[in-house]
């Protein structure tokens, strides 16, 4: 949106094709009132990693909890008050020193909203999601994330149901410190494995 | 000891990433295809899952917010 609105820069051919899909939509009655502003508004500022980070943060404190969020991850959470589209049928891997787990998506854009929001551009775009399945230690090498030649480096290809999201390691010296700021030090990219923390 | 944080103001979903979307239209489409999935296929994702495989399939340099009309646009056409 331009500040005063009075010269707006011509629709492209693309915010032309949306809109005609908007008008036609509203027509057939498929789009309720305030519908697109309030989807807009829970995805810029309601759903996002924070959401994954308090998940995490909880499994690091409650040895039960974590227990049960890598035997139903759905369902542990939703004990957080998170679900919703693409969530249905979450699995939560677990990062070991040995194991270090990455999640792509090879066809198409598939990435646990509820936990993590949408994916960040790079997650989407062509290289990403080649190369992550035909050279995972290159490829997360070059994305500042070297792992030591032994460990092993699993990758989940989110299918059309299932969606991944990875449990980090709990770093060194973090003994003392509460949930709240557990999840605080978790980041969006060591929950898609693409970062250790 | 720093103080406690709370949960609710630890930070936006932007934190350790980007904004969700770039655009307005981005963000429009995006809300379409949730209100099609949701008013037309009964929340069934997978018909659209689909739209967008083939799409990002057929044009894997485009822009993938365009991908998307593109795929919103094959399953419109397909509605009864």
């Amino acid at each position: 949106m331009s500040a005063g609105g009075h010269h707006p820069a011509p629709a492209s051919p693309v915010e032309q094709r949306v809109a005609a899909l908007e008008a036609l939509l509203t027509e057939r009655g498929l789009v309720p009132e305030g519908f697109i502003e309030e989807i807009t508004r829970r995805y810029e500022s309601e759903i996002g990693p924070m959401n994954g980070a308090k998940v995490v943060a909880r499994a690091w404190v409650d040895p039960q909890y974590k227990q049960r969020l890598l035997a139903d991850g759905t369902a542990a959470i939703a004990e957080l008050g998170f679900g919703g589209p693409e969530g249905d049928h979450m699995v939560i891997v677990e990062n070991t020193p040995g194991v270090h787990n990455v999640i792509v998506c090879t066809l198409c854009s598939c990435y646990p909203w509820p936990v993590l929001g949408l994916p960040p551009a790079w997650y989407k775009d062509p290289p990403y999601r080649a190369r992550m399945v035909r050279e995972p230690r290159t490829l997360l090498a070059e994305m500042g994330c070297p792992l030591p030649e032994d460990a092993e480096i699993r990758v989940w290809d989110s299918s059309a149901e299932v969606r991944y999201l990875v449990l980090p390691e709990r770093p060194p010296g973090t003994e003392g410190i509460t949930e709240a700021e557990l999840a605080g030090l978790v980041t969006r990219d060591s929950m898609i494995g693409t970062a250790r923390l | 000891m720093s103080t406690p944080l709370s949960l609710s103001d630890l930070d936006l979903p932007r934190r350790n990433g980007e904004l969700a979307f770039d655009a307005p239209w981005q963000s429009t489409v995006f809300a379409l295809a949730a209100a099609v999935i949701e008013h037309a296929f009964g929340g069934d994702r997978e018909p659209f899952r689909q739209q967008l495989i083939a799409a990002i399939a057929a044009q894997p340099g485009r822009p993938y917010w365009e991908s998307w009309t593109a795929a919103l646009e094959a399953l419109v056409q397909a509605l009864p």
